[in-house]
This record gives C-alpha cells, sequence and structure tokens, in this order.
C-alpha cells in the first residue's frame, strides 16, 4: 500500500497526539501551588499558538490572493480563518478553566486576553464576509478585510498593554517560571499543535475546493 | 498629490454635501436614532445610580459608536442605490480622490451628529464638569471621529458590494475600533475630570490610529473598487 501525504501526517499524528497528552499528564511533573489544573496550559498555550500562527496566514494568504486571483489561495486564507477560529476558541475556553481557580475570576482586561478576543472577533466577522457564495467581491473584499484586521492586532495589544501599565495591576499573567520539564512539554505541544494545522488546512481546503466545484457544477445545471 | 486631486474631493465633497442639505432624510435619521442613545443611556445609568461624570465619556462613546453605525453607511450606499458610483468612479479617474472626498463627507456628518448629541448626553446626565477641559474634549471627539470615520468609509465602499451589507457592516466595522474606542474614552474621561497631564498619551494613540487607518485604506482602495 501507497502511503500519500495526506495518510502519512495522519499516521504521524496518530502517535504523536497520544505521546503529547502522555508528556502533559505524566512526564511534566503536578505544578506544587495550582495543582492539576494547571496541565490545561499546555493546551492554552499552543492552541493560542495556532490562533496567531493561523492569523498570519490569513494575511499572508490575503496579500497574495490580491496578487494573484488565484482560489486557492482564497481557500488557503478561509481555511486558515475557520481552523484558527476553532483554536482560538479552544484559548478562550481553557483559559477561564486555568484563572478562576488562580486568579478568583474568570476574566480580566490584561492585554493578552483582550488582543486575544479581539482577534476572535475578527476571525468571525472575516468569516461572515466569506460565507454566502463565491464571487469575485467577496473573495476580493475578504482579502482585504484580513490584512486591515491583522494591522489591527499590533494595535490591540499595545493599547491594552499601555492602558495597564497606567493603572495598578491586580493580577497579571506574568511569572509563570517553568520547569525544565515542564518547559519541554510545552514545547512538545506547540510541535504537536503545529503539525495537527499542518494537516487539517491541506485537509480543510480540499473540501473548500470540492465545495465550490459542486457549486460551479450546479450553476452550470441551472444555466 | 496634484492639485488637480484636491479639486475633484472639494466638488465630490461639495456634492455630497449639497444633497445630504436638500433631502435631510438620512441626516435626521441618525439625528433621531443618536437622541434616543443618548435618553436611553441617562436613563439606564440614572435609574442604576452612578457617578456621571465617571461614566458620561463611556455612554458617550458607545452612543457615538452606534450612531456611526448609521451614519457611515451613507457615503457609498447612496451612490450604489442610485447607481451613481460607475459615472463617479470614471468622473474621479483616481479611487483615492473619492476616498478622501467620502471621507470628508464621512466625517463632517459624524461631527454634526456629535454637535447635538454630546451636549445633550451632557445635560440628561446632570454631569458637573468643574474641571472640564473643553479644548481636550474637543480633541479627543475630533480624533476619534476621524479614525471612525477612515474605517466606516473604507467599509461602506466595501459592504455597499455584496448582499447583507447592512448587518455586514458593523460586524466589521466593531473589532477594527477597539484600540481606537480605548484612546477616545479615556481621552474624553481625562478632559471632563481634568486630568489632562496623564491622558496625553492617549492622544498620541489617537493620532497613530487615525494615521495608520488613513494610509492603508487610502493605499488599498484600489482594490475596493475595482472593475
Amino acid at each position: 500500500m501507497k502511503l500519500g501525504r495526506w495518510q502519512l501526517l495522519f499516521w504521524t499524528l496518530v502517535v504523536l497526539v497520544p505521546s503529547n497528552l502522555y508528556v502533559i499528564f505524566y512526564y511534566a511533573p503536578v505544578e506544587r501551588t495550582m495543582g492539576i489544573v494547571q496541565k490545561v496550559f499546555y493546551f492554552h498555550v499552543a492552541a493560542a499558538w495556532i490562533g496567531l500562527l493561523a492569523f498570519c496566514v490569513v494575511c499572508g494568504a490575503s496579500i497574495a490572493y490580491l496578487w494573484t486571483r488565484s482560489d486557492r489561495v482564497n481557500h488557503l486564507a478561509l481555511a486558515s480563518a475557520e481552523i484558527g477560529t476553532v483554536f482560538i476558541s479552544g484559548t478562550l475556553l481553557t483559559g477561564p478553566l486555568w484563572a478562576y481557580p488562580i486568579w478568583n475570576t474568570w476574566w480580566t482586561w490584561d492585554p493578552r486576553l483582550t488582543t486575544t478576543l479581539v482577534l476572535w472577533f475578527m476571525y468571525v466577522a472575516y468569516m461572515v464576509l466569506q460565507s454566502g457564495g463565491e464571487t469575485e467581491a467577496r473573495k476580493r473584499l475578504s482579502a482585504i478585510y484580513g490584512i486591515i484586521a491583522f494591522v489591527n492586532v499590533p494595535l490591540v495589544f499595545f493599547s491594552a498593554r499601555w492602558w495597564r501599565s497606567i493603572h495598578p495591576v491586580v493580577v497579571t499573567s506574568e511569572g509563570i517560571g517553568l520547569d525544565g520539564k515542564m518547559k519541554a512539554a510545552m514545547f512538545v505541544s506547540l510541535a504537536v499543535f503545529s503539525v495537527l494545522y499542518t494537516y487539517l488546512v491541506p485537509l480543510r481546503m480540499k473540501s473548500l475546493a470540492l465545495r465550490s466545484k459542486v457549486r460551479q457544477l450546479k450553476a452550470d445545471l441551472l444555466n | 498629490m496634484a492639485p488637480n486631486f484636491w479639486n475633484k474631493v472639494f466638488l465630490i465633497f461639495k456634492k455630497d454635501l449639497k444633497d445630504e442639505i436638500r433631502t435631510l432624510s438620512h441626516l435626521l435619521g441618525t439625528l433621531v436614532f443618536g437622541l434616543m442613545l443618548v435618553f436611553t443611556f441617562s436613563y439606564a445609568l440614572q435609574l442604576a445610580d452612578l457617578e456621571t461624570s465617571r461614566v458620561f465619556s463611556a455612554a458617550l462613546w458607545v452612543s457615538i459608536y452606534f450612531s456611526a453605525s448609521l451614519a457611515l453607511q451613507r457615503a457609498f450606499a447612496k451612490e450604489v442605490e442610485s447607481g451613481t458610483l460607475e459615472a463617479l468612479l470614471m468622473g474621479s479617474g483616481d479611487r483615492g480622490v473619492l476616498f478622501v472626498a467620502k471621507f470628508l463627507y464621512s466625517l463632517s456628518l459624524l461631527l454634526i451628529v456629535e454637535l447635538v448629541v454630546v451636549p445633550l448626553m451632557w445635560v440628561f446626565m446632570g454631569v458637573t464638569g468643574h474641571n472640564l477641559h473643553l479644548g481636550l474634549l474637543v480633541a479627543s471627539l475630533f480624533l476619534g471621529s476621524w479614525g471612525l470615520a477612515a474605517i466606516g468609509t473604507m467599509l461602506n465602499g466595501m459592504t455597499t458590494q455584496l448582499p447583507g451589507s447592512r448587518l455586514l457592516f458593523p460586524l466589521l466595522m466593531f473589532p477594527l475600533l477597539i484600540p481606537l474606542l480605548m484612546g477616545a474614552v479615556l481621552t474624553s474621561q481625562g478632559a471632563v475630570l481634568g486630568e489632562t497631564q496623564s491622558v496625553m498619551g492617549w492622544v498620541y494613540l489617537l493620532l497613530a490610529f487615525d494615521l495608520i487607518f488613513t494610509v492603508v485604506p487610502l493605499l488599498l482602495f484600489d482594490y475596493v473598487l475595482e472593475g
């Protein structure tokens, strides 16, 4: 049996994901004061990393789309936005699970939290813009939005940080001194999540391509 | 930019203002909506019994944002409705001309709305304002409106080309305006409370935001109104 690129990545993930879980739950020690709840950190940070990476891909693909006008590039941007949204949602959901026992609050307007939430909103807005028919205008305008939204990210982050540094900071996300094994577990998580992303994006691109093909065939049939 | 550029900008801007003054329908509708927001906000805050001078600028800017989501949906939509966008594109030649003209028009609309909404909000909320720094308040309103108008003009040019634009417009606009909201609320609050020194940093943030979101749309506008 000849293994394609897909199967190869898929089977790699079948091995990698359980190993990642093993590293998180058994290899990395249980944090002394926070206890078992700290384990959420490995998922949280890795998902946030993918969310940010996916957003960079959206911006890059958007610029490339305005240049090339290729459907494939548009599908890359959309697939990356969709998958990024899933991961960012993961970050936003796992964060409070940890924050409530540790900070004693579900939410705080820390720059990182604010930026992540705004990022999520822009992702959703981008997907709404892309939804409902692949017209030329929609693809072009989505690409423009993908670029402007990306420009906005550093502005949100720095203004939120600035605001917090003027005001007294009640809770911070600073001071996570990491033990060597914990650091290793974090990097393993980052790597495994990245492989997962590189597996999911082409998969979704393929289904998006099929979707436009079906739409095209339907349109041809009706004419 | 050639002097010709500003001539064209001025002509289109004058046409839009004339059109607005003659019909008044859109401006009046937006004003009434703004007044309703002011009333609803001040009444709700009155019921909650909050210290008004501290809540004023937050309530004011949320009202301005919502009013803007109406006021800014006009610039290109009216051209599309009357089928004059093509002619305008041919007449102006340069897409940049159209962006700047429509931006100035949107900014004027917003400022007119604020001219009515801000004093009324002040009165309704019963802000004392012993330490009010009027210059800074005006500056914060102007800089905030500039950014709003720049992003609004760009997004209106985009959404009018798509179905369901009225819903799309605020969805796309609000997340982009978060940094502006921070700068505007904090600067206005500083002006109301008379704490001018501590908020100067936010004035620079507003300036930077306005600059970035005037230049970036100007660069991308050829792609917005293509074909």
